[in-house]
């Protein structure tokens, strides 16, 4: 279940390879000056893993959320978190090549392998954070358009994009039976008039930027609507599923990432005789830390590989992603308190791995929200909210 | 054409190796093994060559343990169209891995067999050589440049103080210098079809060659650990010092 072992580690060494060449060092300078990661995401194209969520006659090399989660666990492993790889590889291939139609299965696919095209994903609004179903955007049809009117918020990446992943309503809330029902996904150009952005203040240390989006009478071709109109949450489902199995791989590899680099340093570091990491105060945690990234790597794995079966993975895609951040902050913070007070310097390069593993806890889908699905949809408890 | 590219498994040259206490080998608890770096640029080699043909194989042979396919499916990951295991567990020398290559070649018949010039564990650089003279083929050693058209094969050699070109007619042997490429990634396609690709196993005995070592390895010492720097106060001390202790000037 855990794909071919071998392959596995190939796919690993592929990406120590490539991270010897753009590294963690490459990624804090584009993280500092904000600047894209264009070098090491066209290798990435070049060398076909950006089509591992793109099926085989789009130039893919078909969906597999199993080998996108050992991609993204290495990269971050080795410090090179590429949030591309949730916003376009899991949460905007995986909908249109299982979701889209013909024609828009051949203009986006081979460019998303390709890495020669960028989609970010856009559904969280000011009153529409965990109640997805709650966004007001409306998507009105007018003859072979549809005419989009509303805001979007925290959508990572617009600035680097070239569309926009869109859930919008295409029937009010107050029409449908259901409320996950008059939702539908839409791909926008980026550069389409009447949709403007403005760049969030999130203090994340990381290359990617949050925005903030203005669609005015954005009009987009009908052909454009990916999936059924109105039934938008079974890609939307698939998406967001993708997303937190990815995101989980990328908690654990930071953890990985931070928990090595205070390893490293409790072995050769002595303030009294011996090395600090003899010290069980020190030694125990980090030995915990790294059973506990284990576990939720071993939860991301069986989330991917469900996933990738075609069943319902979100449960184990929700617990991954609980997991995996749960483990990532441990790792980080451990890894932090053994470097002592230069664990806050930007050379040991810890710190700056605290707002994204902190982050994590809080998105892409909080905590508190992962623990309510898990009490109301797995052990069937009454809902509060 | 075919192209026959021979490999060897060699611990990763990240790792710190240690010597067993009693001085017959070096510990193999977590090492990690990788393909001999020069033998990786062997393959990318042979991979360009086939490439710029447009035709041709290219066929891995490895001389090791079971386990050893693991090298061998790295380079099929890279391109490499299918490969050979020669199985065998006891300790070879440098002519019987040359006699065992040369008892491939007579079975494969490749038009050049391309291979690093040497492992980067023993450092021995004579298993091409040797390879060439039991097949009384033409060699050329520390490539850095090979050009081939209508069986000729030009190569520029790297030489002390310069440059070397040899030209000689095809078959021959090549052996691979740092400077000659940048072996590539394998891409995540080749990864997923070099699990479909064949990896022939022959038992070295099969073989019927007389492989009795003629080299015995008696002991392995790590390099003394460097000795602390000295720091002196003047010019004056320093020629002084070079002069009467080290006795250099």
């Amino acid at each position: 279940m855990f794909g071919d072992l071998q392959e596995r580690e190939l796919i690993r060494e592929f990406v120590r390879q490539l991270t010897a060449k753009y590294g963690r060092a490459y990624w804090v300078e584009r993280a500092k000056s904000k600047g894209h990661l264009d070098e090491i995401w066209h290798e990435l194209g070049k060398a076909g893993y950006l089509g591992v969520t793109v099926p085989e006659e789009y130039g893919g090399s078909g969906t597999s959320m199993t080998r996108l989660a050992i991609l993204m666990e290495e990269l971050c492993t080795q410090g090179v978190p590429l949030l591309f790889l949730v916003i376009t590889t899991a949460m905007a291939a995986i909908p249109i090549a299982r979701h889209g139609n013909e024609e828009l299965k051949q203009r986006y696919l081979p460019a998303i392998a390709d890495g020669s095209k960028k989609f970010c994903f856009a559904v969280t609004e000011p009153d529409a954070g965990s109640n997805s179903f709650n966004i007001r955007t409306f998507a009105k049809q007018e003859g072979d358009y549809y005419v989009i009117k509303g805001q979007k918020v925290f959508i990572s990446g617009y600035d680097q994009a070239q569309h926009v992943l869109l859930v919008a309503r295409t029937t009010p809330a107050d029409q449908v039976k259901e409320k996950r029902h008059g939702i539908s996904l839409l791909v926008v150009d980026t550069n389409a008039p009447g949709l403007s952005a403005h760049p969030m203040d999130t203090q994340i240390f990381a290359p990617e930027r949050q925005f903030a989006l203005y669609f005015d009478e954005v009009r987009v071709p009908r052909a454009n609507l990916v999936g059924e109109e109105g039934r938008g949450f079974r890609a939307l489902f698939d998406a967001l599923n993708a997303e937190r199995i990815t995101v989980a791989a990328m908690a654990v590899g930071l953890g990985r990432f931070a928990l090595q680099k205070a390893v490293e340093y409790a072995k050769v570091r002595k303030v009294f005789d011996k090395p600090i990491g003899a010290y069980q105060g020190l030694a125990h945690p980090m030995a915990i830390a790294r059973t506990h990234l284990e576990l939720a790597s071993l939860m991301t794995h069986y989330a991917a590989h469900v996933f990738d079966a075609g069943q319902d993975a979100g449960m184990y895609a929700n617990m991954a992603k609980y997991a995996g951040a749960e483990a990532g902050i441990e790792a980080v913070d451990i890894a932090i308190e053994v470097h002592g007070g230069s664990g806050f310097t930007g050379e040991v390069d810890v710190i700056t791995v605290w707002p994204m593993a902190r982050l994590l806890r809080t998105v892409p889908v909080a905590r508190e929200m992962i623990l309510n699905y898990v009490a109301e949809h797995v052990l069937g408890l009454p809902r509060s909210y | 054409m075919k192209l026959l590219v021979p490999i060897k498994r060699v611990p990763d040259p990240a790792t710190t190796i240690q010597v067993r206490p009693d001085g017959t080998g070096i510990v193999t608890d977590n090492i990690k093994w990788v393909i001999n770096p020069f033998d990786e640029i062997a393959i990318e080699e042979a991979l360009r060559i086939k490439e710029r043909l447009g035709s041709g194989e290219v066929v891995l042979v490895t001389i090791g343990e079971k386990s050893w396919q693991e090298q061998l499916r790295t380079g099929l990951a890279m391109g490499a169209d299918r490969a050979i295991l020669v199985v065998n567990d006891k300790p070879l020398d440098t002519l019987a891995i040359a006699r065992v290559l040369a008892k491939v070649v007579a079975d494969e018949k490749p038009d050049l067999v391309i291979m690093g010039k040497q492992a980067i564990d023993d450092d021995s650089n004579q298993v091409g050589q040797m390879l060439a003279e039991l097949l009384g083929w033409p060699q050329a050693t520390f490539a850095s440049k090979v050009e081939i058209s209508d069986s000729v094969c030009t190569v520029v050699r790297e030489v002390d103080g310069g440059l070397e070109t040899v030209q000689f007619p095809l078959p021959a042997v090549i052996t691979t210098d740092l400077r000659l490429n940048e072996p590539r990634y394998a891409s995540l396609p080749g990864i997923m079809k070099a699990r479909k690709k064949e990896i022939k196993e022959i038992p070295v005995e099969n073989l019927g060659l007389d492989l009795a070592p003629k080299l015995k390895i008696k002991a392995l010492k790590a390099p003394p650990k460097r000795q602390a720097g000295r720091k002196v106060s003047s010019v004056q001390e320093l020629v002084h010092l070079l002069h009467t202790e080290a006795k250099v000037i």
